[in-house]
């Protein structure tokens, strides 16, 4: 198991955020977490990250626990929603940065960073915007940095928070499939957080379907469809209007 | 700012068009936007505040250079080698090179603390941080002189010690201190919770730590408005006097700071001379709105250059 | 509780203890002068008539001058933002001159132009009227110093205006004049009031622009600063405490003001919107 999650609990004040949540994410698996808005799934991706801290509950990444150790020690590879590109930064150095700031025992030399980057850039089909500012890109391109970024580390699993809802009806479609064709390719443990359940549907391996906090259902999308746990999953995916 | 139709010659056909307009006002025929003036209502406004800003702040302005520059360019540029000016500039730039970066440091750690964590008390620090802004300059000056004065509650203990801080350069600095240290601060809160803490958290994930997500992402992203704040800080350290005043004892050649100077000269009628010394404080005072200015336009570009939309 | 972001401890100790030694001990000593006596001198040093005379003066000219800076302010304001016209951009630039350039000079300079003999003074002496070393005198270097606080707390609420407001009250009939004074001027007005009294909250404490043109009479043109400083300069540090505690007081009591002006805006939008 690649990301395993138990019992996480957090609470903002009085209201609970997430709520005794557990997840498996297999190794080398693409799985969606899914729910309508306000209900924790961005805050359960955010605690798996370690931009929070849990209030109960543990963490692991491939059986080693990381409930307890901060963000930069996590090697978790996140793509922010607003992408939180460094604007100051061009795409080259913003793919470098998290290989620069290493400690200089791990830090690779500059020729392998830069042989590095160029193959991230090749990778998300950015060769020729190296020297671009985020500024200077389209809102794709900005994702693909963003992702490449995120790859850069070479993280132990990916976190992707809503990779694709700031993005038009065109270029969504185009990303989602090229994700989908990026796992197959790369097989990096993934997990993803989204509001759109066409696309939970289409490009995930597994969906993780949340409301207010609490886990409602798990499984593979045709299982979900055919058997919904309960009212709400039921409800929520709209079943009564499928043909 | 709202640039109507955004074009730099639109000034002039605007001028022209205006003028036009006063003379042909009754005939002309052209019609006029609905969110428009008529021309008589919009060239009264300007000429009264046109009108409004030479009369009370440009022309205070020409007079400082005006006055100085009465007796003679020579007179003038005497003023500057006299050893009492001299040793009040270097007093003055002492306690600017103390001040300001003492406020920088605390500026950017409270803009950190208020603008990065949530903690009870903050509301309190961040009015504790306006509050010179609003206390009478000489009212900060004589909490000084009531804490560590001849008769204050450390005299005393500071005397036994032969410590002098009222009446001597220390006493200066810390008046100083206080009365300049809003303005980084302020100048960072704002940007820094409008910024948001995405790109912090972003450089957390890849890797970085501590004083590196500060020095790589954060610094970078706040430098005009840094900048904006030492500059503001610096012009009020170098010409602060109500404060200074009441705390440094007036010993020419010791404690005097350029506006102290100013004042001695003046009230012993030396008016060029003060004049003189006074249009330098003028020139800092524009040079400082021009890199105002300039790192106004700095930021704004910034922004909108991370504020273009994702598309 | 665990914190995501660096450097909480560090940075906000750092905060405190500053704060701490520049602000909070120097009050106590402020507070401890002012009540090491008994209250009845206290009472009676805050409320004698030189005193009383002084806090009128301060009050009074800081009132006047706000109101003045409140109405060519707006005019300011309101050109600065709406139309173009050659030297905008110096006067835009030039606005907060009174900001940065230290109250000794505009002191000094606005005494040299007011003077019976200077080039406005000599003007105003012809009419009988003189303005330095008089109370006028202290008016007009209070319209100095309070003048960037309107007009900067104006303009960016008259940028954002929505023009489509505008467009629809004449759309629905409204000349121009019933536009500005129906639709822009109630939202323009809690700024407005705001940059009056900061305005006003300056002018009652402000010292070096006006030591140089009042001619610091007692009982005529002598304010309260100066009053502090009078005492300090006699080691009478108790009254000193006194008065500056008064002062202290008010000061708050204007930042009150501010915060309320704020809330009503604020609950007035509510409402509406």
């Amino acid at each position: 198991m690649s990301i395993r999650v138990e019992a996480l609990s957090k609470k903002f004040g009085d209201h609970a955020a997430v709520q005794n949540a557990s997840i498996e994410v297999a190794t080398g698996k693409l799985v969606a977490l899914l729910g309508p808005s306000g209900s924790g799934k961005t805050t359960l991706l955010r605690l798996i990250a370690g931009l929070e801290f849990p209030d109960a509950g543990q963490v692991f990444f491939h059986g080693e626990e990381v409930t307890h150790k901060n963000a930069y020690e996590r090697r978790a590879g996140f793509v922010f929603q607003h992408y939180a590109l460094f604007q100051h930064l061009s795409v080259f150095d913003n793919i470098a940065f998290g290989l620069e700031v290493r400690p200089r025992s791990t830090r690779p030399p500059k020729e392998e960073i830069r042989e590095r980057v160029h193959c991230l850039l090749k990778l998300v089909q950015l060769e020729a915007f190296a020297n671009r500012f985020p500024s200077q890109l389209s809102g794709g391109q900005r994702q693909r940095v963003a992702l490449a970024r995120a790859l850069a580390i070479e993280p132990r699993v990916l976190l992707l928070d809503e990779p694709f809802g700031a993005l038009d009806a065109k270029v969504r479609k185009e990303l989602r499939a090229w994700l989908r064709r990026f796992h197959d390719e790369t097989h990096i443990t993934s997990l993803f957080v989204t509001h759109d359940q066409e696309e939970a549907f289409e490009v995930a391996d597994e969906v993780v379907i949340l409301n207010h906090g609490h886990i409602q259902q798990i499984g593979a999308p045709s299982f979900i469809q055919r058997e919904p746990a309960n009212a709400f999953v039921h409800d929520f995916l709209g079943l009564d209007f499928q043909i | 700012m709202v640039e109507r139709p955004a074009d730099e010659h639109y000034a002039l056909i605007f001028m022209a068009g205006a003028i036009q307009d006063l003379t042909t006002a009754r005939q002309s025929a052209r019609p006029r936007r609905a969110t428009e003036e008529g021309p008589l209502a919009r060239w009264t406004l300007i000429l009264l505040s046109v009108g409004f800003f030479s009369a009370f702040l440009l022309l205070p302005l020409v007079a400082v250079f005006a006055e100085g520059l009465r007796r003679g360019a020579a007179l003038y540029f005497k003023t500057f080698t006299d050893p009492m000016v001299l040793s009040a500039i270097k007093l003055t730039l002492l306690t600017a090179a103390i001040a300001v970066p003492a406020n920088t440091l605390f500026g950017v750690a409270a803009a950190w603390a208020i603008t990065r964590f949530e903690f009870r008390g903050k509301q309190f620090l961040s009015t504790l941080i306006d509050l010179p802004l609003w206390v009478s300059p000489v009212i900060a000056g004589l909490l000084y002189v009531l804490l560590f004065g001849s008769q204050g509650v450390l005299g005393p203990w500071l005397q036994a010690h032969h410590w002098r801080i009222i009446y001597a350069t220390p006493g200066i600095v810390i008046a100083t201190v206080f009365v300049t240290f809003p303005f980084v601060a302020r100048g960072l809160i704002p940007l820094m919770q409008a910024q948001g803490v995405a790109e912090e958290e972003a450089a957390l994930t890849l890797g970085a730590r501590g004083w590196q997500v500060f020095q790589r992402v954060t610094l970078p992203k706040i430098k005009w408005g840094l900048l904006y704040g030492v500059i503001l800080a610096n012009a009020r350290a170098m010409g602060e006097f109500g404060a200074v005043s009441v705390v440094s004892g007036h010993i020419s050649g010791l404690t005097n700071t350029v506006p102290l100077q100013i004042e001695i000269l003046y009230n012993e009628y030396a008016f060029a001379a003060a004049f003189a010394l006074a249009s330098l404080l003028s020139l800092l005072a524009l040079v400082t709105l021009g890199v105002k200015s300039y790192v106004e336009w700095r930021a704004r570009q910034q922004s909108e250059q991370s504020q273009i939309s994702p598309l | 509780m665990k914190r995501i972001l660096p450097g909480f401890p560090l940075t906000l100790g750092f905060s405190v203890v500053y704060m701490t030694l520049i602000v909070l001990i120097p009050f106590a000593a402020l507070a401890a002068k002012a009540f090491s006596g008994s209250w009845e001198h206290l009472w009676a040093v805050v409320t004698s008539p030189r005193v009383v005379a002084s806090y009128k003066l301060s009050f009074g000219a800081a009132l006047l001058a706000s109101l003045m800076n409140g109405l060519f302010g707006f005019i300011t304001a309101w050109v600065l933002t709406r139309y173009r016209f050659p030297g905008r951009k110096i006067i835009d630039g030039l606005v907060d001159l009174p900001f940065a350039l230290p109250t000794a000079v505009a002191g000094i300079a606005l005494t040299a132009l007011y003077a019976p003999k200077g080039w406005v003074g000599s003007l105003l002496a012809k009419v009988g009227i003189a303005a330095a070393f008089n109370r006028l005198g202290i008016v007009l270097a209070l319209v100095f110093i309070g003048f960037p606080f309107v007009v900067r707390t104006l303009q960016p609420v008259l940028v954002a205006l929505s023009e489509e407001v505008e467009e629809a009250a004449a759309l629905l009939g409204a000349t121009r004049f019933q536009t500005f004074r129906r639709v822009i001027f109630p939202a323009a007005l809690p700024a407005l009031l705001t940059g009056i009294t900061l305005s006003f909250g300056r002018g009652v404490g402000e010292y070096g622009s006006i030591v140089f043109i009042s001619g610091n009479l007692p009982f005529k043109t002598e304010i309260t600063p100066l009053l502090i400083v009078g005492k300090l300069e006699q080691y009478d540090y108790q009254g000193a405490a006194g008065i500056g505690l008064v002062m202290l007081l008010a000061s708050f009591g204007i930042l009150g003001l501010v915060n309320a002006v704020q809330w009503w805006s604020a609950r007035r939008m509510n409402i509406t919107h």
